[in-house]
Order: structure tokens, then C-alpha cells, then sequence
């Protein structure tokens, strides 16, 4: 009985305004509260409150027979507390249905996994609290920022208790064989890493309004087909994409949520299939084979690799640096240095730093709030700078005996 | 179906060219030049050739070494003479680098030039003086030596050289492409409605191809010259690859520098503004203007003004050996243009490996990707990117990087191959 799991990510970055030189001393407010407002209710108003609209309809509507799964960074939810309560909201009475599972990540939304094992398990942790304290759930499943993965992690969530870990679907490691299918990494005991199908995901988080692409217009008819014709050569259909494809990328006007509604409806005609969450997946099928990811994979860019977030001058020396602050930000005892810091860790920072314009270049141009990756990683580093300063200023607590 | 014709026979007008040099117009004409002989048949007219100095593959005429005789010659046999003389608004500035006055009626010129008697072309400084006379006596003595020439394509370089070839054009038919460094819009910006811009205008109207050095030029001949964008071809200049060696620098402070002509149209001025601002910040530093221009004293008493003259060196006009000196040694290059067609210096800077800030509205922000790009106006932003290059290693590194990428590109091969394939899109017309 083939599936079709669903994840979808949501995700908005604390960014940082544009923090001039002469702001180094006298201003210690990095972060443009007004933009990120503005981001925020635009994208609640296109993306976010419709499209939870339209999920609930149809769970409602399939009755148990539609279900998804989200994962929610940290961040992103601290802003809807704080600015979107009506989102939390909406979320919350998703989970409230049963019909939805929430999976576990990084609270900042960081690369913390590479450069700070000691942060990401914090992150983790604080994760897991906020995950619980709003949808009442303990996620089982876990996805690192933008799918970052290798078998080295894939051990260490097992050890952190994970039954299941998400990753990229990527050519290279896959050779012939199906993303189609649970794998697992060749060190591990249990856990079992579900595997993006990148290509049916990316019919609809990429190409859907494309009309340069020959399956344009796609129906939810036709995509059902699509779905129906693994019966008999593979298990679940992994479709794991942005949340803000949903009248973001691919506006409304588009059709992306005509599709959406009638989509489940036509996949389910098939008797044979259904939807599943990421945990009901992982315990519906075996492991069939090992996906051995010795490299870090990712589900960014053509590359699928790091190169998005690392790599570059300008991204290596503000990582290491922010980073080298680790010790000196916890031993302050100070919760506002800690909070700031960690939000400089975000990823998205490094991301609009990217120089690969002239290949990949559009995509980062989209998601840029900045005019160019230079002007990026100056208010990074001049933010940076203050926050270093403000730090020395401060005493170091004395430890309590 | 693309035509691949033979060697082309390129008959070519230029102005400055070395070792007779004002500007960088003389370097582009060159480089093209040499770098076309392996592509094309070049025969190149100049007002002024040197003995000995010679160009493997490129027949060089100076106006300057026709004898009397010789010129003679040419003009027993003279045919009519009609030059189309575009129309004259007015006095006006017409110099490629400075304004000159000029109060005469320009039709006058042409009317003494063409019942002089013919006498040597003589010419000493390429723009002092009367140039638009000399620009006529140019015309008039290079069209009369190349109706006996064989060519297929004529190839003219900014304005002072468009009168052959339209001339030419009109009383041959072969196709004429003119390659354009630079504008009267560039120089004398929207007060440019002379005499020199209604010649470009009709040039540009006339010609069969316009290569403009850039496509922010090519634009400037489109919405400014209202010329049809299907003919204008934009080709990058090139530049040669020197081996150079980065000297420590003597001084305690880092060096940012700017240099060219002190004038409106190298945006001197934010310069200084953005420097001024700088220094509020960051006393480690000091601002290198080289070059001279109507604007050196003002800018001078400008920083005077500021109470910043003690961060400001000014070292007037610096030749070749003192400019490499200066970019061995410097830490920031600049270039604040408020209207460039290309900007070859920045291009240098970057041979030196020098972070590199330059102006949108130049035509090497097209080449150069990866340097740090300002709008003129935004001081702040300038003053921003000045100090990052200065303080932050990663941002430095990248931009060289980006730089030495975009330097593989930048050679005179590929503009010479470009160029050729200008010519040949005409013959694939001429067979369509």
C-alpha cells in the first residue's frame, strides 16, 4: 500500500537590518523588526493562513485519509507568538486533528550540527520544548536546516532517540535505485532516513507555474497518475518542499491551491494509496537498502551540498567567527547576549552571502533581503563587531561555590 | 545559414594612438588593433604617426607623414567634396576631455578647410586649439587617400574620426561601424545638445553597426541618440596582462585611492564626501587623488574645508611607472564615475589585486561582477563599503577573487573576436 508522506517547512529568519559602521557603539539592535514584521504578515496573509485553511479542509473532508507533516524552526514561531498569534493558531487546530505530526530541528534554524556539536544539541532541546509546549507533541522524527545530512549524523539523532531522520533523495548516492523506498545510513542500528523524491516535490515547488515546462499546466489529475504509477515499485512517495511554495513561490494565481485541493482527492481513487506522516512511514515499511551519504548532502541548489552556506570568504570568516564567540556569549550569564547570538547563527545569514550568482544565482537573489552578498555580510560583521565589544564590557558572573 | 566571409579588409579611423596618447581612447585602439591583425586585414589612419613605431600586421598611416606631393597627388584627382555636415546649434563644449570655447560658426570651418589649399597635416597636441578644424583637415585628406584603398568595412573611433566615415560610407556603400568609447552625453551630460553630439547622432543614424564599449553606453545610444538597438553590438575593451609585483607599503595607514581626470565626470567630489565620512570613523587611513582636472583645486579646498587636507594626498597628473607605483602600495581602489563607458583603470587596479568600489553607471560594473558596485549619490554606502574593504579580510578576499575571475575575460582577444563577428552579422544581412 504505497504513500505519499508530506513535510512541509516553515521558515523566517530573524534578519538583520542594515547596521552601518557608525551603529558599531551606539546601537545594539540588530535585527530590522520592521521588515521582518512586514515579511512575516505578507507571507500569513498569501501563504500561511490560506494554506493551513486549506489543510484543514481537507483533513476534514478525507476524514483521516489526508495527512501531513511540518516542521516549524524555532524562530519562525517566536515570530508568530509575537506578531501573528492568528498563525500559531491555525497551526495549533492542524494539530489538534491528529492528522498532523510535527518533526524535530534546530531551534535557530542553524548550521550548528558543523560547527558546534554542543549548540545543536542545546537547539535541539529547545526545540523539542517549544514543539511540545504548543502542539502537545514529542516529534520522533528529526530534519537538519535544508536537509544538511550525512551518515555521521544520521547516528548521532539516533543517539539522541530519533526513529527517523530526513534527507535529500540525491543522484549521485542514489545511482538507479528509488528514493522511493526507506534506506538507511551503513552505520547506523535503527534509525531510518526518508529520502526527498526531489523531482515529483519539485514539480510542484518549482515548475509548477512554469509555463516553458512541458507538463505545463499540471492538473491534480494528471499528478495523481504520476503517483499511481509507482504501485508495485516502491513504498512512499516523499514529497518534502517549502510551505511558502503555496501562494509565495508559486502564487495564487497560478492555481497551486486548485491543485492542492483536488490533488489528495485523485491520489486517493487508488485504493492501494494513502497518505502517512513522517512517523507513520517509518513504521509502516522495512529498510530496503543503505544510502550511503559519506559527504554532506543537502537539498539546496543544483550541488546539493554545503556550498550554499559555506564556502566563500565572506561566509567562512563570519561563521568562524560568530561561532568563536560560543564561550564567551554563555559565560556572560546574559540572556539577551545568548538570544542574540544564537539568532545571528540562523542560517539564512550565511545564505545571502552565497557569491554563486552567476549559476545558481536567481534562486538567492529571491530570497535576498540585501542588495548584494557584500552588503550582507557587512551588517553581519559590523553587528558582529558590536556584539564583541558589548561582550568585553561586560563582567564575566562569578561562579557560584 | 551564418556566412564565414574571408579575412576582412578593416579600413580604420582612429585619434589618439600610442605612443601618441592622451587618454585611454589611444590604449583601446591599440590593444583592438593588435589584436585583430590575426583576424582581420587592418589598415589604420591616425592624424599622427611616429617613425619606427610599428604593429606587426596593421598598416599604419600618420596624416601627419604625407609630403606635399604626395597630397598633391591625391587631390589632382580630387573628386567633389560633400561632406554632410550635421546641423549647428550653437556654441558649445566639443573637446573629448575638456571645454573649449568656440565661438565661430562651424560651417565656416568647414568652408575654409574645404577651399584651403592642400597643404601637410600637421597636428601637435591631439585636442589643443582648434580640434574640430583639425578634425575636418583629418577627413578631408584621410577619405580622398582611402577612396584608392581597398576595404571592405570601415571601423571608426569616436567622434573625431565619424566625418571619413560617414563620408565614406556614402560615397562607397561599404558598410560602417563605429566603435564608441565615449559620448557627449558622458562628458557634458544632459547639456549636450552641440554640435559633436548632433555629428554622433548622425553618424550613429548612418552606420551599419554601433559598437558601444559597453552596454550601459549602448543604452546612452539608444535613449539619448534614439539610435535602434538592433544595431548597437556592445563589446568590453580588453586589457594586457602585466606581471606585477605588491610592494609593502611605506606608510602607516592604509591607502585609498582614486585616480583619472579631477573632473564632474569622475565624481571627484564624492570622493572626498565619502572619505570625510570615513575618517568620523576611522583615523588609520589616508585618501590618495591622482590626476589633474578643472576640479583639483576645488576639491582640494574642499577637504581643506573639512579639516580633513591632512588625510588627503594629492599627487596631480602621475604617468605610467608613478600610477603602478601608487597601485603596488595602495589598499582600496575607487572609482565613483558618475558616467563612464568603461573605466579601464578599474581594470588595472584589479591587475594589481586591489578590492575594487566603482560606480553602476559604468561600463566596467558589467565586467567586473564581483566588485563592490555604489550608486554615485549614496555617500553613506560608499563610506560603508570603504571601510569593510579596510577591516574585514573575508569581504576583501572575495571581491579580489570575484575580480581575478572576471580578469580572465577581460583580454583583447575576445574583443577583437567579438568585433569580427560585428563585421560578419553584416554580411550574413547583406546575403539575407
Amino acid at each position: 500500500m504505497p504513500s505519499i508522506c508530506f513535510y512541509f517547512q516553515v521558515h523566517q529568519p530573524y534578519r538583520l537590518r542594515p547596521y552601518t559602521f557608525f551603529d558599531i557603539g551606539h546601537n545594539h539592535n540588530y535585527f530590522d523588526d520592521q521588515k521582518n514584521r512586514e515579511v512575516l504578515n505578507k507571507v500569513s496573509e498569501k501563504c500561511y493562513l490560506p494554506t493551513n485553511r486549506l489543510m484543514l479542509e481537507l483533513i476534514e473532508k478525507h476524514q483521516g485519509k489526508f495527512k501531513i507533516s511540518y516542521s516549524i524552526s524555532g524562530v519562525a514561531l517566536e515570530q508568530f507568538e509575537a506578531w501573528r498569534p492568528d498563525v500559531l493558531q491555525s497551526f495549533i487546530e492542524l494539530a489538534n486533528t491528529g492528522c498532523v505530526e510535527f518533526i524535530s530541528e534546530t531551534y535557530y534554524h542553524s548550521l550548528s550540527y558543523i560547527f558546534s556539536r554542543d549548540e545543536f544539541k542545546k537547539q535541539v532541546d529547545q526545540h523539542r520544548q517549544l514543539i511540545k509546549k504548543y502542539f502537545k507533541q514529542e516529534p520522533k522524527i528529526f530534519r537538519n536546516t535544508e536537509l544538511q545530512y550525512n551518515n555521521e549524523l544520521a547516528s548521532v539523532i539516533e543517539g539522541m532517540g530519533y526513529k527517523g531522520i530526513i534527507c535529500e533523495g540525491v543522484d549521485r548516492l542514489l545511482g538507479d535505485r528509488s528514493p522511493n523506498h526507506l534506506y538507511k545510513a551503513p552505520n547506523v542500528q535503527n534509525i531510518k532516513s526518508l529520502l526527498k523524491n526531489y523531482k515529483m516535490s519539485d514539480d510542484i515547488a518549482f515548475r509548477f507555474s512554469d509555463r516553458n515546462w512541458s507538463e505545463w499546466p499540471l492538473t491534480a489529475d494528471r499528478y495523481a497518475e504520476w503517483v499511481h504509477s509507482i504501485a508495485g515499485h516502491g513504498e512512499t512517495i516523499n514529497l518534502f518542499m517549502d510551505y511558502e511554495t503555496f501562494g509565495e513561490h508559486q502564487w495564487a494565481e497560478s492555481g497551486i491551491f486548485e491543485f492542492m485541493r483536488y490533488m489528495p482527492g485523485h491520489v486517493l481513487k487508488h485504493p492501494d494509496f494513502d497518505f502517512k506522516t513522517v512517523s507513520e512511514t517509518v513504521d509502516a515499511y522495512p529498510v530496503r537498502d543503505t544510502y550511503d551519504a559519506h559527504d554532506f548532502i543537502s537539498w539546496a541548489d543544483t550541488e546539493r551540498d554545503l556550498s550554499a552556506w559555506i564556502g566563500n570568504p565572506l561566509q567562512d570568516e563570519s561563521i568562524a567567527k560568530i561561532y568563536s564567540l560560543e564561550k564567551q556569549v554563555y559565560d556572560s550569564g546574559d540572556k539577551l547576549f545568548i538570544d542574540t547570538w544564537k539568532k545571528m547563527l540562523t542560517s539564512d545569514h550565511f545564505y545571502y552571502m552565497t557569491t554563486k550568482y552567476w549559476a545558481d544565482g536567481d534562486v538567492h537573489k529571491y530570497f535576498s533581503p540585501y542588495d548584494s552578498p557584500y552588503d550582507a555580510y557587512i551588517y553581519f560583521m559590523n553587528a558582529m563587531s558590536d556584539l564583541s565589544i558589548e561582550l568585553k564590557k561586560k563582567p564575566i558572573p562569578k561562579l557560584k561555590k | 545559414m551564418s556566412v564565414k566571409k574571408n579575412r576582412n579588409k578593416v579600413l580604420m579611423f582612429g585619434w589618439e594612438f600610442p605612443p601618441v596618447i592622451s587618454g585611454g581612447l589611444g590604449v583601446a585602439t591599440l590593444g583592438l588593433c593588435k589584436a585583430l591583425s590575426p583576424l582581420a586585414d587592418v589598415k589604420m589612419i591616425i592624424p599622427k604617426s611616429v617613425p619606427n613605431f610599428d604593429i606587426p600586421n596593421i598598416e599604419l598611416i600618420g596624416l601627419n607623414s604625407f609630403t606635399k606631393e604626395q597630397l598633391q597627388d591625391l587631390f589632382n584627382q580630387e573628386h567633389e567634396y560633400s561632406f554632410h555636415e550635421p546641423k549647428f546649434n550653437g556654441k558649445s563644449s566639443y573637446g573629448p576631455y575638456s571645454k573649449i570655447p568656440e565661438n565661430e560658426f562651424i560651417s565656416q570651418k568647414f568652408y575654409d578647410v574645404l577651399h584651403e589649399d592642400i597643404k601637410p597635416f600637421e597636428i601637435d597636441d591631439l585636442y589643443a586649439g582648434d580640434v574640430i578644424k583639425k578634425v575636418i583637415e583629418f577627413a578631408r585628406i584621410s577619405v580622398q587617400y582611402s577612396l584608392r584603398q581597398k576595404f571592405d568595412v570601415i571601423h571608426a573611433h569616436d567622434w573625431m574620426t565619424f566625418l571619413p566615415g560617414m563620408e565614406l560610407k556614402l560615397r562607397t556603400g561599404k558598410p560602417l561601424v563605429l566603435h564608441v568609447h565615449s559620448t557627449e552625453y558622458d562628458r557634458a551630460g544632459e547639456h549636450s545638445k552641440n554640435w559633436v553630439y548632433d555629428l554622433e547622432k548622425r553618424a550613429m543614424e548612418l552606420a551599419d553597426r554601433i559598437i558601444p564599449v559597453s552596454h550601459y553606453t549602448g543604452l546612452i545610444c539608444e535613449r539619448h541618440y534614439g539610435i535602434d538597438r538592433n544595431k548597437i553590438k556592445p563589446v568590453h575593451n580588453g586589457i594586457e596582462a602585466v606581471k606585477h609585483t605588491v610592494k609593502k607599503s611605506p606608510f602607516d595607514e592604509k591607502l585609498v585611492i582614486f585616480f583619472g581626470r579631477i573632473t564632474m565626470q569622475k565624481g571627484p567630489e564624492y570622493f572626498v564626501e565619502a572619505a570625510k565620512l570615513v575618517l568620523e570613523k576611522h583615523q588609520n587611513v589616508k585618501f590618495v587623488m591622482a590626476g589633474s582636472g578643472d576640479l583639483l583645486r576645488p576639491m582640494i579646498e574642499k577637504t581643506a574645508a573639512y579639516g580633513i587636507g591632512d588625510k588627503f594626498y594629492f599627487t596631480g597628473f602621475l604617468n605610467k611607472v608613478m600610477l603602478n607605483e601608487l597601485l603596488a602600495v595602495a589598499d582600496v581602489y575607487c572609482m565613483p564615475s558618475v558616467s563612464e563607458p568603461f573605466g579601464l583603470s578599474a581594470v588595472e587596479a584589479v591587475q594589481y589585486g586591489l578590492p575594487t568600489i566603482i560606480s553602476k553607471t559604468s561600463g566596467v560594473a558589467e565586467a567586473l561582477t564581483g566588485s563592490m558596485q555604489i550608486d554615485v549619490w549614496d555617500v553613506q554606502k560608499f563610506a560603508q563599503y570603504i571601510v569593510a574593504a579596510l577591516d574585514y579580510e573575508g569581504l576583501k578576499k572575495s571581491v579580489v577573487e570575484a575580480n581575478n575571475h572576471s580578469l580572465e575575460s577581460i583580454t583583447w582577444e575576445n574583443c577583437a573576436q567579438q568585433v569580427v563577428d560585428v563585421y560578419n552579422s553584416i554580411w550574413e544581412e547583406y546575403q539575407a
